[in-house]
């Protein structure tokens, strides 16, 4: 894909992503570096990189429209935030120490397992 | 040790209140622990941090998606740092994506904002289950 046409579709799959990410309360990176991969054939790397460049301002937005709403507390998760900022370059460095394969597997069962116990928890009455 | 200024009522997990806004022992460890993932997986930390904020922290899902939005903030702009400084991002790539991106989010949060619990919880659920396929076979 190139061009006008690639462009239209990176549009249109920040719009589907922002919109998951905003109901979600997700950033999108778990969406959008897959997609860039690829289709545009970016490295990993790079992916990643350019994926959290737009995953910077959408959760700006989502949250400036969550606080208008009075939902949640933007000051309370800033102020958590800060702490996974230094948790992030200490993963950083973790993640060149190991291989990715192995974190992905440990994390994907993790998830299922919260997976399950969500959808269980969103058919049964609360 | 002791946590002084928890009380043993608050181990049962009742739904915490994020009007409370203290950083407390375990939102810390929240925040540590989705940063630390951002870093090892290269993505926003949302996928854990929602799901600790809700089991561990006893937020209802709705705080929990807008706590994990602002902390996502931090996170990621650290990330666009570090990786800017390395010269790997793709600006024009970057800017395609996040003009549709900033449209939907609007229009996500708003559906957040309105959306019951239990189907949250649900939408929630079937998310990380896709998630935890897509990151063993990819």
């Amino acid at each position: 894909m190139s061009g006008a046409l690639l462009y239209v579709s990176l549009v249109g799959f920040g719009f589907l992503t922002g919109g998951a990410a905003g109901l979600l309360g997700v950033g999108g990176g778990i969406m959008m570096v897959p997609f860039l991969t690829l289709v545009t054939g970016l490295s990993q790397h790079a992916a990643e990189a350019t994926s959290l460049l737009v995953v910077l301002p959408t959760a700006v937005v989502a949250t400036v429209v969550l606080q208008r709403k009075g939902i949640g507390n933007a000051w309370l998760a800033l102020r958590f935030g800060a702490l996974g900022a230094v948790g992030g370059v200490l993963g950083a460095l973790v993640a060149l120490s190991l291989p990715g394969h192995v974190l992905r597997v440990v994390f994907a069962c993790f998830l299922a397992a919260v997976a399950v116990r969500l959808v269980r928890d969103g058919l049964t009455s609360a | 040790m002791a946590d002084r200024t928890t009380d043993s009522s608050a181990l049962a997990a009742p739904v915490a209140s994020a009007e409370r806004g203290r950083l407390d022992r375990r939102l810390a460890t929240i925040g540590g622990a989705g940063g630390l993932l951002s870093g090892l997986l290269g993505v926003g930390g949302g996928v854990i941090m929602v799901p600790l904020l809700v089991l561990w922290a006893g937020y209802r899902q709705r705080d929990a998606h807008a706590l994990s939005l602002g902390a996502i903030i931090p996170i990621s702009l650290a990330g666009v740092i570090t990786y800017g400084a390395a010269g790997k991002v793709r600006v024009g790539y970057a800017l395609a994506l996040a003009g549709g991106s900033i449209v939907g989010a609007r229009l996500g949060a708003g559906l957040l904002a309105r959306i019951e619990e239990r189907p949250l919880k649900l939408v929630f659920g079937l998310f990380l289950g896709a998630v935890s396929i897509l990151l063993v076979i990819r």
